[in-house]
């Protein structure tokens, strides 16, 4: 993984983590406040509703005592407390006056608690009211049963005295899904009762002010909670499962008269309002932290790229410099320390170039000394024999000039060997300077061992002082690799040579081939004197041989051809145990860099 | 000269009236004898009618005599009697329309009389063709039934409204009022309201209402308690145990508290099918409100709940199906009072279709779904005897005889009374000037 991409999930991390960790603590404060706020709604909701239940029964009352006061009523007391009672004649009585009222529940009924005429149930005439020995003053619930059904009333009762025998105005209005919608009710707030009809719940005991109950066992236990301990209850219900459909229910237990349970009173407040907000909140939390994330991201990459763009740089040059373009300089963008370090990394490179242009100048001196000792070495040899040779003429020729002509003609063959001798000298210095440029075809090292064998086949066996066993241990398997057959031939050829050179008494000589996935290679082992560690440093340096008559030239005309192909040469090598050449050659060529030849040096140039 | 001028007949007007029944069909066999059996003698005549005390009187037949044991009738016809449309009464046409009342008879008519013989005795073929579906119709050449009654029809609207013109060709003297405009199902609030603006003239009142239409000032005109109100079983009684249930209801009903609150002291309480004026014997019946002994037959009973069926349109049928109830639970017997039709007992009210006691209780027993009761002779021995097998079958839990009223407007004059409630107006004739 790059600087940059480390950088860059560094800051991603810190940004995220930092935004989850806000936004949990903001939600969960959030959340604990809309908590506390949809309570005190919640209460704000019962206390309104409780208001308007109190509100009803007021009316309830204020409408009884109306009834009390009316004409027809005063009449019917008079009427009834001089004669038995007409049921006939007040049959509709209540009915009408119930209905003029907008009272669900009327009845009247004389002191011992006859019915003289009832609203809900007309037929009820002359029965009696059980309830009304027990009605307390003001407003109270009862149970009403009615010819087929049983209701739960709000009822309140008024004693008519126009004599000593009162009339009883006992009425009310039904706690029934009417009511229920007829309550002024705060928006997300609604109204149910349940009526103890039966032992056990039953839905259909249940009414609604508003909408529909889909599973209303999911409020039974709250319900019989309510019955069992006869206290107000609270409890959020699950409707479904979306929260928005969830409710805060309140049960409210109904007491009768006698403290029996008529019923629960439900008031639901919707969540949905304190939801939705949450679900806003967090929606808006998830898309700025989001967007945020994403700025942040981008903000890092960007800031990452700043960061590590001179760290790049650097890297990419320091590549640069290890493919050996030394000269290599980085752009320094800022004072701070990347800026230090880009400055200190040009600093190196220019004085690497500097230190590698003084070695090269050395080296170059260096060369040109060996070169002219070499020249020296090579030249004064002949030359010594010439000098004699030609002093010995000018000797014979004073002293004894009749043995000139026989010292003339011994002198002139010695001096034309010694001649020939240094062009032979001269020839090979020309060669090395003219190294021709490699024409690529297809190659076969396997053929081009077998070749170098076969040319120095005869030389093997026909040595002076001892013969050379050669051995070839090729693959069979080696792909083709584009190279110059003939300047590959006349390396294997210097190869052959120096190992022949190094075994002056006789020895092994084999040539093996190989190949991997992605070169292939060539070896020539001697079982020679070997090298030693400082010879094997300077065995590619034109012009020194530890061979006694060598020019210097063979191996560095090896490594400039396996140079020209793109390959590597290496050399192992154990005193008195023989040197191993290994010429490595790619399988893939690729253009091979236009060299020069600077002084034995091999620059790339692009 | 005034007073003169008040009370001397006249000829004219049209008379308004409003109708709880709603015929669907003029038909006198199919449809308007059982729907609307008041209209009848409106429109068509019989043979035979009879008085308030029951007496044959000659309508369309003058003279008839019965030979063979009451097994061979013959009816002299009247002559000179047109219908509607014109076309000659003959007694091939009354013996056509006889004929399509009662296939089990052999009609037959001669040049002026009609035969008819029957292969049992016809005891009370005289008062059977006093009743509504015998009375004598034909198919004019639109295929609408015509009589020979005071009255023809002008416009019929099915159950909406019926509108009449005098017959002047009528054999019995043309009507005072030249028309007669009728409005069918008309409920009874609309009806008591129309009177009082002076739009209708006569309307039906139901029998709670005579108390405060009475108190009102308004002109009721009721017959003698008629129709039967009861509580009907739906089925034979299969056990005893049904038996005793239905006894401890009978006891259970306090008859005399509906009486007089829920029909405001109209009506009587029955003891029997027949109401007593018509009968004689209905004393001999028990009626009394009993609870210790309703009780006793209900305990020790498994099944002691019924379920009570009432006619929704009758606005007292809800209220006395409730204290049917209410009186019900007081012996322990649970009553669940519904309007669906699937039902232990129905509360019907059973109308009374003949002055003629026999006649009339064999109507009462094809309207309650039992047996028509046999009769051996005519004496009222044999007719108690019929009455209480009907009784003892505990089909019928005989509550009340109720009257049919009608409200008049004061410009209506020469309103005679009927005793059966059929509506007579050939000699009704409407004031000049509404006081």
């Amino acid at each position: 993984m790059s600087f940059r991409k480390k950088l860059l999930m560094v800051f991603a991390l810190t940004v995220f983590f930092a935004v989850a960790i806000v936004s949990l603590v903001v939600s969960s404060m959030a959340r604990r406040a809309f908590q506390q706020a949809d309570d005190e709604r919640t209460a704000a909701l019962v206390a309104q509703f409780r208001s308007e239940f109190n509100r009803r029964g007021a009316d309830v009352t204020r409408r009884i005592e109306s009834i009390a006061s009316s004409d027809a009523v005063t009449r019917m007391a008079l009427s009834l407390s001089n004669n038995a009672p007409d049921y006939g004649a007040y049959l509709n009585e209540a009915k009408s006056i119930a209905d003029s009222q907008q009272l669900d529940f009327l009845e009247f009924t004389d002191s011992q608690g006859t019915i003289i005429s009832s609203a809900q149930s007309p037929a009820r005439f002359g029965y009696k009211e059980p309830a009304i020995a027990t009605v307390p003053a003001g407003l109270f619930l009862k149970k009403e049963e009615l010819s087929d059904s049983v209701a739960i009333g709000m009822f309140a009762t008024k004693t008519v005295r126009v004599s000593d025998k009162p009339l009883y105005v006992i009425g009310g209005r039904r706690l029934d899904p009417g009511f229920l919608a007829s309550l002024e009710l705060p928006a997300g707030m609604r109204v149910l009762l349940y009526q103890n009809i039966e032992s056990v719940f039953t839905p259909k005991a249940l009414s609604v002010s508003s909408g529909t109950l889909a599973s209303p066992e999911k409020i039974s236990t709250l319900i019989e909670k309510a019955q069992r301990t006869g206290q107000e209850t609270t409890e959020i219900i699950h409707w479904t499962t979306d929260p928005a459909d969830d409710e805060r229910l309140l049960a409210i237990p109904l007491r009768g008269q006698s403290n029996e349970s008529l019923g629960v009173l439900l008031v639901g407040s919707s969540r949905r309002t304190y939801v939705d907000l949450e679900r806003r909140i967090r929606s808006a939390a998830l898309l700025v932290g989001g967007a945020g994330i994403i700025v942040a991201i981008l903000l890092s990459g960007w800031i990452a790229s700043r960061v590590t763009r001179p760290v790049e740089r650097l890297a990419s040059a320091a590549r640069q410099v290890a493919e050996g373009n030394w000269d290599t300089q980085v752009q320094a963008t800022s004072s701070d320390e990347l800026g230090e370090l880009a400055d200190s990394f040009n600093r190196m490179t220019r004085e690497l170039v500097e230190q590698k242009e003084q070695l090269v100048q050395t080296e170059r001196v260096a060369a040109w000394r060996e070169l002219a000792r070499r020249l020296a070495h090579e030249l004064k040899n002949p030359l010594f024999p010439l000098q004699l040779t030609v002093e010995n003429l000018l000797r014979a020729r004073q002293q004894s000039p009749e043995l000139f002509e026989e010292i003339f003609r011994e002198s002139s063959a010695t001096l034309l060997a010694e001649i020939s001798n240094l062009k032979a000298i001269i020839s090979r210095f020309s060669e090395f300077s003219k190294m021709p440029q490699p024409q690529f075809q297809l190659v076969n090292l396997n053929e081009s061992a077998r070749a170098v064998a076969r040319l120095f086949q005869a030389q093997f066996q026909t040595r002076e002082r001892g013969s050379i066993e050669c051995n070839l241990e090729l693959d069979d398997q080696i792909p083709e690799v584009p190279a110059d057959p003939d300047l590959l031939h006349r390396a294997i050829s210097n190869l052959v040579l120096n190992a022949m050179d190094a075994m002056p008494d006789g020895g092994h000589l084999t040539i093996r081939t190989g190949h991997d996935a992605h070169s292939v290679s060539i070896e020539v082992a001697d079982t020679g004197t070997g090298l030693t560690p400082e010879e094997c440093e300077r065995l590619f340096t034109p012009y020194y041989t530890s061979k006694q008559h060598g020019t210097g030239l063979g191996l560095a005309i090896v490594q400039s051809v396996v140079s020209d192909h793109a390959g590597k040469i290496t050399a192992e090598s154990t005193p008195g145990h023989g040197t191993t050449f290994r010429i490595r050659l790619p399988l893939k060529r690729e253009l091979p860099p236009r060299t020069i030849q600077t002084s034995g040096m091999f620059r790339q140039i692009s | 000269m005034l007073s003169h001028a008040a009370t001397r007949p006249r000829y004219g007007r049209t008379l308004h009236v409003a109708l709880r029944a709603a015929p669907t069909s003029l038909e006198p066999v199919q449809s308007l004898s059982a729907v609307a059996p008041e209209l009848t003698e409106l429109l068509f005549d019989k043979l035979i009618i009879l008085d308030s005390q029951g007496r044959s009187i000659a309508q369309l037949a003058t003279s008839w005599h019965a030979e063979q044991g009451n097994r061979r009738w013959q009816f002299a016809i009247r002559s000179g009697v047109t219908f509607h449309d014109g076309v000659p009464l003959t007694p091939d046409a009354v013996a056509s329309a006889l004929r399509a009342a009662n296939p089990s008879w052999q009609v037959s008519a001669s040049d002026d009389s009609v035969l008819i013989v029957s292969d049992a005795a016809l005891n009370t073929l005289p008062a059977e063709l006093s009743l509504p579906r015998n009375a004598i119709s034909r198919h004019d050449v639109a295929a609408k039934p015509v009589g020979t009654g005071p009255f023809r029809v002008s416009h019929f609207q099915s159950a909406r409204k019926l509108a009449l013109a005098a017959n002047d060709d009528y054999w019995n003297a043309r009507p005072y009022l030249d028309s007669v405009e009728i409005e069918l199902g008309a409920n009874p609030r609309d009806q008591l309201i129309a009177l009082e603006l002076g739009k209708a003239d006569l309307v039906d009142i139901a029998p709670e209402q005579i108390r405060r239409a009475t108190s009102d000032g308004r002109r009721v005109v009721k017959s003698a308690p008629l129709d039967l109100l009861a509580l009907v079983f739906t089925r034979e009684r299969r056990s005893s145990e049904e038996g005793r249930l239905r006894e401890a209801l009978s006891y259970s009903l306090d008859r005399p508290s509906m009486r007089n609150a829920l029909l405001q002291g109209e009506g009587e309480v029955a003891r029997g099918i027949l109401p007593g004026w018509l009968s004689g014997y209905e004393f001999l019946f028990p009626a009394k409100l009993d609870l210790a002994r309703a009780q006793q037959l209900k305990s020790g009973l498994k099944a002691t709940s019924l379920t009570l069926g009432y006619n929704s349109n009758d606005p007292l049928g809800r209220l006395l199906a409730d204290r049917i109830a209410l009186n019900a639970r007081d012996s322990g017997i649970a009553i669940q009072v519904t309007s669906s039709s699937e039902v232990d007992l129905r509360l019907m009210r059973i109308p009374l279709v003949s002055l003629d006691p026999r006649l009339a209780l064999r109507g009462a027993a094809l309207a309650t779904g039992t047996a028509a009761p046999g009769f051996a002779g005519s004496s009222v021995e044999q007719l108690y005897q019929s009455e209480r097998v009907l009784l003892d079958t505990q089909r019928v839990i005989p509550l009340l005889h109720l009257p049919r009223a009608q409200a008049i407007g004061t410009g209506v004059r020469n309103w005679r009374r009927s005793e059966d409630g059929v509506l007579r107006l050939d000699d009704v004739w409407l004031a000049t000037e509404k006081p």
